[in-house]
């Protein structure tokens, strides 16, 4: 029998949420779940975990890495793919290092000419990175891809 | 409906919210703001300062035109419903970020060039642009979305060999 795998989608609010939506199709028939922030803009979706912005205080972030700790124990993933932004640093860690997870990245279609800062934090433990413009290519490794933008 | 939108950010845009609010007794068309963190409040458009994002598509697909700053997720929506939009960039001289990359995307779209991405540097020329665009009333039907194809089709391609191992 084929594994189903459990596909755990992390983003921050805003433009990256943007994005998640309009890749959604690539996880059509998986079983997904998704690590956001709370925010006005991203309430009562379903199979939807929040957090609050970790970067807000030191104590939100030690919060949200323990519920992202506690979500993966809860869900299992076996890939976790991303479009930014730090939200996706503890969790590729996390995610890599104590689940075995494959990993996927996306670098936000802002990032033009220069890398982010989460980028340049996940590329290296990355499977699948993906940037959506070719000037950005030479930012990263011969790992990172281009293959289109969403702008 | 025109919808105007700053986007997640925490810091202040109020730049294009006071001018948008200056010139909309000019404008026949209901102007919708969604002021974010903004602090400035219109006093002649609706506003309010969040929708989910779900309600937000909903506005830009009921626009005729969306005027913003260089948001990638207002621009993308812009782009898959074949909306008009009108880009006042952020910029960190401002304040308004943390950088300037606001201006990258920006410049990159105006080079990529379409006839549906109008791009403006100085909300000085924001009325200008609104009644050209207004003036025109043309909206493009949406077409495909190559790089959103590709980029679903790399990742689905990507999990599905993950399946087999």
């Amino acid at each position: 029998m084929e594994k189903k795998s459990k596909i755990g989608l992390i983003c921050s609010a805003g433009g990256h949420f943007a994005e998640m939506l309009q890749l959604w199709e690539a996880f059509e028939g998986y079983s997904v779940f998704l690590v956001t922030y709370r925010e006005k803009t991203t309430v009562n979706r379903k199979n939807t975990y929040y957090l609050g912005n970790i970067v807000r205080s030191p104590f939100a972030f030690v919060v949200g890495l323990i519920k992202i700790l506690w979500i993966f124990v809860k869900e299992r993933p076996d890939i976790l793919f991303s479009t930014g932004s730090e939200i996706a640093i503890p969790s590729f860690y996390f995610g890599k290092f104590l689940f075995g997870a494959k990993l996927i990245y996306l670098e936000c279609s802002a990032q033009v000419y220069q890398s982010s800062l989460t980028g340049r934090w996940v590329y290296p433990i990355t499977d699948l990175f993906l940037v959506q413009w070719e000037p950005l290519l030479n930012q990263y490794g011969s790992k990172a891809k281009y293959v289109g933008g969403l702008i | 409906m025109i919808f105007v939108t700053v986007g997640n950010d925490f810091r202040d845009f109020s730049r294009l919210i006071r001018k948008v609010d200056s010139i909309a007794p000019d404008i026949p068309d209901e102007i919708v703001v969604q002021t974010g963190y903004s602090k400035y409040r219109p006093k002649n458009t609706r506003h309010f300062d969040f929708v989910p994002i779900d309600s937000a598509i909903e506005y830009v697909r009921a626009s005729e035109l969306v005027i913003s700053h260089a948001g990638i997720g207002t621009i993308i929506l812009c782009k898959e419903y074949g909306i008009p939009i009108i880009i006042l960039p952020r910029r960190k001289k401002y304040g308004e970020h943390i950088n300037d990359h606001q201006m990258e995307v920006a410049m990159m779209l105006e080079e990529k060039g379409s006839a549906n991405v109008h791009v403006i540097y100085e909300e000085s020329g924001l009325e200008r642009v609104i009644k050209e665009v207004l003036k025109n009333r043309k909206r493009d039907t949406p077409i495909e979305n190559i790089g959103r194809a590709n980029l679903i089709r790399t990742i689905r391609e990507f999990i599905e060999r993950g399946v087999k191992e």
